[in-house]
């Protein structure tokens, strides 16, 4: 069978009940189909875990680290809750989109780099907080935007 | 058992109610109602999610969900007809769902039988608050041919989804998204395809979910519903009938909770609109030499079956399908056993009467401690209702050990017998030593079988009575008929007398009498025919057998009938007719037919089942222990055997309802893993089936629990095949 | 200075992530002294230091311990199940202990399912933190070759399995039912309570669920004793917290301070006061669900008990200040849009009620709104609260109610000017809320305005 049905099942051996297992089993899919779930992943999920695809697509949708729709091969997450909006999570998001020529819940055309804004990142302290491939950059001003675009273009 | 007895004060009023009682069945017992929109017991445990139920409680400082709350001793409740703060509660809650429901009552097929549309009108705030647009969707969505969802209406009361979640456990109807993005769908818009799907349409409190087949067909106040039993299989749910201007407009289901619990599937649900098929037939047949048939009256059609059975002697043939009202099975057989001097009959299948001493409502099933399910039948083709009862059981705590060649316990094909007999003398191979532990330490064991093989009942009955006798079990045992009336008509047709005998392997045969549609499929009826030289039929449709038939009487279906039908437990039910058919029915002819031959039969069945006699009970019955047959594997080689399943929906009645077909089996052939791998085919690859010189290309679907060295082909799928098929990948 | 270091204690001057260096520090003592104990006295020592949960409710957690069935009397496995799925906005403390102090946190994991006799732990990580998840995994592979963790722990013959598992993003999540849910593979959605996590929890088990604070608190506890800990702080409030400090501040960061210690020593004395020369407008003391105290309130005590008086409550101790550029409506329309997006939408009056309460917000911000639309915000809190399944409506309501109510004004003037009368100049000007980005997969089905 393939490796990632090797993977769920040996990640939901570590569980009590395999159901427990969805969303670790989920992440492995997305991270398989280049970081969202396209309906196949939810089937092959599903075979793993002796579930439906859609059940699995019901718990992936309600989760805001799942994507339903394909997204770049790079992630920025800027939040803009509270303490990051208090000072100038929008100024950041609006440098970023500038940079990136994307707006904010977009990908650029060429699919390298999804921009979006999300909900406190638990870096309050020392906002604006952004999340680059799923590493904290803590703060962010708008005047670091650049280089952090700069860094993203040339990672690969 | 006694149950204790606390006392609860409901708007000042105090409530005797058994400890741990749901608040809304208290309340509801004293006159007192607690509006509910999500609350509905046979769900499961109540999730406490629309908040329509809140009330004040003392001694907490919040308002609580009733829904949630069971009667404890000294509790004092309050709803809101007693406490301003639960009325401005439920007021608010009210106002809330009311947010972006659409007002679309006049044209929604719910009006008049809304829950919501009732609420509102008795506790509703009357004006709305909300300025702004209410949610919009694209709508109606059809979920499936037979459903279409409405997401304006829908106000997330889950009711839907936990069906599907808890009680079918089909997984396909589920919420999607999060808070108010929330919406019910099914997976990338792929039909609802389960069995059991229409019971969501009940459940919706709103006309959010609509039957395609019901829809802008009726109003609430222009019906009739007739509470009758449905006859599609051995289930015997109860069912309301709706009938609009004498048709039969849609089919609910009547809670019967020792038999289904309220919940009926797709194939008693939906199949009803064949009662106006185009193909049916309304008036008597009588075939005219080189002109083929005629249309005639009922008394042409009378003459000419009293001179063909009259010519046949007692060399008369009846074929049952099955599908009878005891009160059909049995003017049939005095027809056959006292017109005609003949004992030939071909049955829907053995029974066996010392099993009454096993019988137990459906619903004990739920409360066993272990469930054995023996046969090759999937429960779920046979009595979908009994499949329920298990998934209930399993839910329960229930171990549920189903032994076939897809089951907890792989078995091979056809030895069925086997293992039942194995585990009545303990003499077990290694993979049921388990299965057989269990079985005697368990107190309340379920025996289902499920399997073609006429020995079952014997087989079952005495790996039965050993765990009672030895095991001091309560035991339990549902030996699941193929047909609808599947234990009544052979009862009916003892019932006249003792004997039976099998019609003559070949030469002709004087006259044989086709009763019903299904019989009409029977390949062994179809060869009879060939040799009868007079074929009286009995059916709704035409179809080949009628082409061979004399004559042919309009048949009916049970909407149209009254009489009894006992069910696969042994429950007597009464049919009662919903809209009347054309012609007359089966009984009335039959009784016309009698009259020529002297026999006085009745043209009505009579208003109680009493007339039902009892049967042999269990205790006068010696249970044999027949020599079980080894399964016939065939020789070794690169075949595999094959397993046909009789599919729930198949059947004369199925095929003609158009919103059905998607239920009916896919032409798929279910293979091993390893049997597939080791021919490298892969999931839903078309493959070739050879069998007998039939040649048949399926779809593979892979099952990781089905045996290695076994196929699965749905019968409509398998015509032709022999017990042995070939698979090959095509182009190897 | 009122910094009081029990948790973070020697992490400025070691690397407490290192096995080695944590035992050097006197780590995994407690572990020994408690599995030398009996259960009942370990639970003796917790409820002895009257510790209240960290997570924001705020619930005694030697009480809550105690409420659990004795693993004898008992057929279900026990669960402790440790809630790291820290997502109040402002706070970031847990996040702070797994990075830095992940044996302490690890040692109390051990020692609280030691106490209630708990064969299996889950540590429910916040999706998001995965460097947090890396740091915690490493630490606890350490404690396993060390034999804290698995069969035997230290020769003792308790038995221990610990489970790291991993958030997908949903604040419900860290509501304790919702937690259990998601963790046994379903939607975060919360369950009614009764039956309560103690007695029907993890896979309908008896299951302890503890803030990683909270259960970070144990080691500390144990190695001073109960009594000497419930001395710290102030009555009803015994220890220190992790207090998160953050917006208009010129020190963001946590300080871990005693209980009773003034918003203004952390804010000014700790955290540098208001920069940029700005004024003191309000703060939010206990994470963004808590009613707002404005300026005249900076010396109130935090403590369970001063917030209570306060009117407002402690939470999970994030305290975020704001200066005087900040429009109090688009904060509460800012508040209301979080938790409208995380809503779980199983209970009517949260899921509809925080949709409407942004449109209503939205158009006072607007300047769009009647008289009567703000009695109706007003009203739409009030409806909220204290009628929904779990408390993230009320968690939405009681904030945006105390908005209005303590700066009523500034509401009345985007209705009586018919503008928001910061004129475009407000610290929380246009900014972007999840809730309003194009997400193609939700297909438009609540207005979205167009972002240009």
């Amino acid at each position: 069978m393939s490796a990632l049905y090797d993977q769920i099942r040996t990640v939901a051996s570590e569980y009590p009940e395999s159901r427990s297992a969805v969303l670790p089993a989920l992440r492995l899919a997305q991270a398989e189909h280049g970081g969202w779930l396209p309906p196949e992943a939810f089937r092959e999920v599903a075979e793993a875990l002796e579930l439906t695809p859609a059940y699995c697509h019901a718990v992936a949708s309600f989760y805001d680290m799942f994507h339903l729709e394909p997204v770049g091969k790079h992630m920025v997450e800027v939040c803009t809750n509270v303490s990051c909006a208090l000072v100038g999570a929008q100024q950041v998001v609006e440098a970023f989109e500038r940079e990136l020529g994307v707006e904010a819940g977009g990908t650029t055309v060429d699919g390298e780099v999804t921009l979006r804004t999300v909900e406190c990142y638990g870096g309050c302290g020392w906002g604006t907080v952004v999340s680059v491939d799923h590493r904290y950059r803590e703060p962010v001003r708008p005047e670091d935007v650049p280089a952090i675009v700069r860094e993203l273009r040339h990672a690969d | 058992m006694s149950v204790e007895l606390v006392t609860v004060t409901i708007d000042d009023r105090e409530i005797q109610a058994p400890k741990g009682q749901g608040m809304v069945e208290t309340a509801a017992s004293a006159g007192i109602e607690i509006p509910v929109f999500c609350y509905e017991p046979r769900l499961g445990a109540p999730v406490g999610a629309c908040r329509m139920c809140l009330c004040e409680v003392e001694g907490m400082p919040k308002l609580q969900a009733a829904c949630t709350l069971t009667a404890q001793d000294g509790m004092v409740l309050k709803t809101a007809q007693t406490s301003k703060q639960a009325a401005e509660g439920q007021d608010a809650v009210l106002e809330f769902i009311l947010l972006n429901h659409p007002l679309d009552c006049p044209d929604c097929d719910k009006g008049g039988e809304c829950p919501l549309q009732d609420l509102t009108f008795r506790y509703g705030p009357g004006k709305t608050r909300m300025q702004f647009p209410k949610r919009t969707f694209d709508k109606p969505i059809p979920i499936s041919p037979l459903i279409a969802l409405d997401r304006e209406r829908c106000i997330l009361c889950y009711r839907c989804t936990r069906f599907s979640e808890n009680v079918a456990e089909d997984g396909q109807l589920v919420a999607v998204n999060r808070g108010a993005q929330s919406i019910i769908a099914t997976f990338e818009d792929e039909p609802y395809r389960a069995p059991f799907s229409g019971n969501v349409l009940e459940l919706c409190p709103v006309g959010a979910l609509t039957s395609t087949t019901y829809r802008f067909r009726a109003r609430p106040w222009e019906i009739q519903n007739v509470p009758t039993v449905c006859g599609m299989c051995p289930s015997g749910c109860n069912v309301w009938a709706t009938t609009r201007e004498g048709k039969v407009a849609r089919i609910l289901s009547r809670n019967h909770p020792e038999v289904h619990e309220g919940w009926t599937c797709d194939k008693g649900r939906f199949t009803y609109d064949h009662l106006r098929a185009p193909d049916r037939i309304t008036a008597p047949l009588v075939r005219v030499r080189r002109r083929g048939f005629e249309e005639s009256s009922y008394d042409a059609a009378l003459d000419a079956a009293e001179a063909g059975l009259r010519e046949a002697g007692s060399s008369v043939v009846v074929a049952f399908s099955g599908g009878e009202t005891v009160e059909q099975a049995k003017a049939l057989t005095r027809i056959v056993r006292e017109a005609c001097g003949s004992e030939m009959a071909l049955l829907p299948e053995e029974w066996d009467p010392g099993l009454e001493a096993f019988r137990s409502p459906l619903s004990a099933i739920r409360d066993a401690e272990v469930c054995l399910v023996l046969g090759d039948q999937p429960v779920l083709e046979r009595s979908p209702i009994v499949d329920l009862w298990l998934r209930s059981a399993r839910r329960a705590g229930a171990e549920v050990i189903q032994v076939n060649p897809a089951g907890d316990v792989q078995a091979a094909p056809g030895s069925a017998a086997q293992v039942a007999a194995s585990l009545r003398e303990g003499d077990v191979p290694t993979e049921l030593k388990a299965t057989g532990k269990r079985l005697r330490s368990a107190k309340r064991i379920a025996l289902i079988w499920s399997d073609d093989d006429p020995s079952g009942g014997r087989h079952v009955g005495a790996l039965a009575n050993d765990l009672h006798e030895n095991g001091k079990a309560d035991v339990s045992v549902y030996v699941l008929p193929r047909t609808p009336n599947g234990r009544g008509v052979p009862a009916a047709w003892y019932e006249a007398g003792e004997g039976r005998s099998e019609p003559p392997e070949e030469g002709e045969i004087g006259a044989l009498i086709v009763s019903g549609d299904e019989a009409a499929y029977d390949p062994r009826v179809a060869e009879l025919a060939g040799r009868a030289r007079f074929v009286l039929t009995t059916a709704m449709f035409q179809s080949d057998l009628t082409a061979w038939s004399h004559v042919v009487v309009p048949g009916t279906s049970y909407l149209e009938r009254d009489g009894t039908m006992v069910n696969l437990e042994g429950r007597k039910q009464r049919l009662r007719r919903a809209v009347i058919p054309a012609g007359l029915d089966e009984l009335e002819f039959l009784s016309r037919l009698g009259e020529r031959f002297g026999l006085d039969i009745a043209a009505w069945a009579a208003p109680t089942a009493e007339e039902l006699a009892d049967l042999p009970p269990g205790d006068e019955f010696a249970w044999s222990s027949p020599d079980p047959q080894a399964p016939t594997g065939k020789a070794a080689g690169p075949g595999l055997d094959l397993v046909r399943v009789r599919s729930l929906f198949s059947g004369a009645g199925v095929e003609r309802i158009p919103q059905l077909q998607f239920q009916r089996p896919a032409p798929e052939i279910e293979l091993a893993f390893d049997d597939a791998e080791s021919r490298g085919i892969a999931p839903g690859e078309t493959v070739r089936v050879l069998s007998n010189g039939t040649s048949r290309d399926l779809r593979a679907r892979l099952n990781r629990k089905l045996r290695v060295g076994v196929a699965r082909v749905a019968d409509e799928h398998a015509a032709g095949f022999e017990d042995r098929v070939q698979v090959e990948k095509i182009g190897a | 200075m009122p910094i009081r270091e029990l948790l973070l204690q020697g992490a400025d001057e070691r690397d407490l992530t290192k096995r080695e260096e944590y035992e050097a520090a006197g780590g995994y003592k407690s572990l020994r002294k408690a599995l030398g104990m009996e259960r009942q006295a370990v639970l003796d020592e917790l409820l002895a230091a009257n510790v209240r949960g960290r997570g924001g409710a705020g619930f005694p957690m030697g009480r809550k311990a105690s409420f659990l069935p004795k693993p004898e009397d008992t057929p279900k496995p026990i669960y402790l199940v440790v809630n790291a799925d820290e997502s109040e906005p402002g706070t970031f403390k847990d996040r702070e202990i797994m990075l830095r102090v992940p044996h302490l946190f690890i040692e109390g994991v051990i020692t609280a399912a030691y106490t209630i006799g708990s064969g299996t732990a889950f540590i429910y990580v916040r999706g998001e933190y995965l460097t947090e998840f890396e740091v915690l995994k490493a630490a606890l592979e350490e404690a396993r070759e060390a034999g804290y963790v698995g069969k035997d722990v230290l020769g003792s013959g308790f038995d221990l399995t610990i489970v790291v598992h991993r958030g997908a993003g949903a604040y419900i999540c860290g509501e304790e039912t919702g937690l259990l849910e998601s963790l046994e593979g379903k939607r975060g959605q919360p369950r009614t309570k009764p039956p309560f996590p103690a007695i029907s929890g993890l896979y309908a088990s008896p299951t302890l669920i503890n803030n990683v604070e909270t259960l970070a608190t144990v080691p500390k506890i144990l190695e001073m004793g109960g009594a000497k800990y419930a001395a710290l702080g102030v009555e009803n409030s015994a220890g220190t917290r992790v207090f998160s400090l953050s917006g208009n501040v010129a020190r963001g960061g946590n300080y871990e301070l005693e209980l009773g210690t003034t918003l203004r020593e952390l804010i000014y004395d700790l955290g540098g006061g208001i920069p940029d020369g700005r004024e003191l407008k309000a703060i939010i003391p206990g994470g963004s669900s808590v009613p707002v105290l404005n300026a005249t309130e900076v010396d109130t005590p935090l403590d369970f008990d001063s917030m209570a008086q306060a009117g407002s409550m402690l939470g999970s101790g994030a305290v975020i200040v704001i200066d005087d550029r900040c429009c109090m409506v688009q904060l509460g329309l800012r508040v209301a849009q979080f938790y409208m997006h995380e809503s779980c939408g199983k209970c009517t009056p949260c899921r509809e009620g925080t949709r409407w309460m942004v449109q209503l917000l939205r158009k006072i911000e607007d300047g769009e709104a009647t008289q009567g639309e703000l009695d109706v915000l007003l009203d739409v809190c009030d409806r909220i609260l204290g009628n929904c399944l779990c408390p993230l409506g009320d968690a939405a309501a009681m904030p945006v109610a105390s908005y209005v109510a303590k700066f009523r004004e500034e509401y009345q003037r985007h209705i009586d000017e018919g503008a928001c009368p910061f004129g475009g100049e407000s610290s929380l000007e246009g900014v972007l809320a999840p809730v309003d980005q194009h997400h193609a997969h939700l297909r438009g089905q609540i207005e979205v305005p167009t972002h240009a």
